[in-house]
């Protein structure tokens, strides 16, 4: 008998319905909790991440990357890197892995209700905001204009290539797509520069506007500075952090950027918070 | 209430207990270290030892099972840990720097989400704490505001007397009970003086004044000079009665094997260390940056306490002579 409102370790069982290589060393797992009661009762806001298990090689933090609009299954996106991630690039569909969560805060998505949204993302840093993305597509109408910029190293390190596609297509959402110089093939139809400079590029209105940038670091230290530029506050700007956790409950002492838990405080987090923040992430 | 309680009593008590099928975890002689450990009579209880390894693991082992998996074909099986089977305890001889820790964990495993693996011992173990009359040169819990005699933590308080024996003092209704249920071994206390209590020969520290300081001073070149040396061994967070940084790993194989949650330390480098190869704390003196601030500012911020009984462990036994007290005090002074 497994309790997990008294082991609060114990994660649930899923199987993994579906893989998809979305670059040569990124994977979506789309999972299925095994307990009914579970699949029916899993409640998530975007923003929210999760502790995924493969057994026998241990835990790893990721976002929830689908949207919590889209029920039945929940997906996760990870770059094998590490033991863990490794293993979980083993796994095959109808395997078993391991779900604890949902952990940690989340977008404040009824405070964007009638604005426009922009989106800033670099590399394997799309899917924590792919979540609000959808949440945010499925319920369109509550929402301005959506832009979305987003680069990568190269054409190949692109994530979720069909849905990028899809934005592209889909007439109520501007997507700009970047690569890195020399990170373009022949047939590229995006644009070539980094994240930063294509944003700038873009220039999206501030006015009524709330910015949401996810990326490695050296990308959000180049970025916050553009979107100050483009009279965003750090009010108008969130991210989230990321940050090596293995409990996610506010207990094992190694997330903390000063007195702040991302696991607990965080993931999501205004540019004013983190600029408040000891510069230790 | 107040009792007397004589040596061969206590011995009596303690076989007692055990006879009843109560686990009694005490000082003991452990391959020539003294560490707090289950006795399996009282001959093998050593009193006037400060235990190598704080009394933390009582509650938070060096490594616990957290549930088992095994995996057949593609489906696998899940086998939880349940906290009641865990044995009632009795905690015997700990030391008041010791006893004064356990309250302090308690907010962080009990804030928010509840860890019963901690909580549930807590709950099944009773503390009898014992008054300190000898102090070394490493000892400072006078310095952070407690004393030899503090009983904070403790159940049942034992304070060594002149004549031999203990006075005893409850603290609680588990202390009431440990008496209540053996009451031919207690007798009423007996008028003789408690032996002088031990003198450690620290000032007491400002720790207001150092949260202050540690408020506005997350970057200082004093860090540097205070932590340079520091070669992320990690003895000091292991031997800590506060310390309790964890990390959950898998032992065995993809077929079977567990989970546990083992003791880690925020010394090490590869605490923080993300898979992407970026590291918050890159270098030695940040990681041990984060040990005082948590100490003496974020557990505080979060919880009103300070994470320091100054047992003086970390100072013993640190390998290259890094002095907690000394750079707490330090700081005092700036």
């Amino acid at each position: 008998m497994c309790d997990h409102n008294k082991n609060i370790y114990l994660p649930h069982l899923a199987t993994v319905e579906e893989v998809i290589d979305e670059t040569p060393d990124v994977r979506t797992l789309r999972l299925v909790f095994q307990d009914e009661a579970i699949r029916d009762g899993f409640a998530f806001r975007a923003g929210q991440f999760a502790e995924y298990s493969a057994f026998g090689a241990g835990e790893s933090t990721f976002c929830i990357a689908s949207s919590p609009t889209r029920k039945g299954s929940i997906e996760c996106c990870f770059r094998a890197v590490g033991r863990v991630t490794e293993a979980l690039r083993r796994l095959e569909p109808g395997d078993t892995m391991g779900v604890r969560g949902p952990y940690g805060n989340s977008f404040p998505i009824e405070e964007f209700f009638g604005r426009n949204l922009v989106f800033v993302a670099g590399g394997i840093a799309l899917p924590p905001l792919r979540t609000l993305i959808w949440n945010c597509l499925d319920w369109r109408d509550k929402f301005g204009d959506i832009t979305i910029v987003y680069g990568a190293r190269t054409e190949a390190d692109l994530v979720y290539k069909r849905e990028l596609q899809e934005w592209q297509e889909r007439g109520d959402v501007r997507l700009v797509k970047t690569v890195d110089p020399g990170g373009n093939g022949m047939a590229w139809d995006g644009k070539v520069g980094f994240v930063p400079t294509i944003l700038e590029e873009t220039a999206p209105s501030e006015e009524n506007t709330i910015a949401l940038v996810c990326g490695p670091p050296i990308m959000i230290k180049f970025t916050l500075p553009v979107l100050e530029k483009l009279g965003f506050t750090d009010e108008q700007v969130y991210t989230t952090l990321e940050n090596r956790m293995k409990c996610g409950l506010g207990k094992c002492g190694r997330c903390n950027v000063g007195n702040v838990y991302v696991c607990k405080d965080g993931p999501v987090f205004t540019a004013k918070q983190v600029k408040a923040m000891p510069a230790e992430f | 209430m107040q009792k007397y309680l004589s040596e061969n009593n206590l011995k009596a008590l303690l076989d007692r207990l055990i006879a009843d099928g109560k686990r009694v975890v005490a000082p003991r002689m452990d391959a020539g270290t003294p560490l707090y450990g289950p006795l399996a009579n009282s001959g093998g209880m050593v009193m006037d030892k400060l235990p190598r390894r704080s009394a933390k693991e009582t509650f938070f082992p060096v490594c616990e099972d957290i549930m088992t998996y095994g995996k057949e074909g593609q489906k696998v099986n899940l086998t939880d840990i349940d906290p009641s089977t865990f044995p009632e305890t009795v905690l015997v001889g700990v030391r008041p720097c010791d006893a004064a820790a356990i309250p302090v964990l308690d907010a962080v495993f009990s804030w928010d989400y509840k860890d019963e693996f901690f909580l549930e011992r807590r709950r099944k173990t009773t503390i009898v704490g014992l008054a300190c009359t000898k102090a070394d040169d490493a000892c400072f819990c006078t310095a952070v505001g407690l004393s030899p005699a503090d009983p904070k933590g403790s159940d049942l308080f034992l304070t060594p007397l002149e004549g031999g024996g203990y006075a005893c003092e409850t603290f609680t209704e588990k202390g009431e009970q440990l008496i209540n249920n053996h009451t031919v071994l207690f007798t009423e206390p007996n008028g003789s003086q408690p032996l002088p209590p031990a003198e450690p020969q620290t000032e007491k520290f400002d720790l207001k004044k150092v949260k202050k300081w540690l408020d506005e001073h997350f970057e200082d070149p004093a860090w540097d000079s205070i932590a340079v040396r520091c070669v992320g061994c990690g003895a000091c967070a292991f031997l800590c009665p506060a310390c309790h940084c964890f990390d959950i790993v898998d032992e065995g194989t993809e077929k079977a094997g567990k989970r546990r949650k083992n003791w880690d330390a925020c010394g090490f480098w590869k605490f923080t260390h993300h898979a992407s190869g970026h590291n918050p704390r890159d270098l030695q003196p940040k990681r041990y940056r984060n040990r005082i601030m948590h100490k003496f500012k974020y557990y505080d911020d979060k919880f009103g306490q300070s994470l320091c009984s100054g047992c003086g462990r970390c100072i013993r036994f640190c390998p290259v002579g890094i002095d907690i007290a000394a750079i707490v005090e330090e700081i005092s002074k700036k």
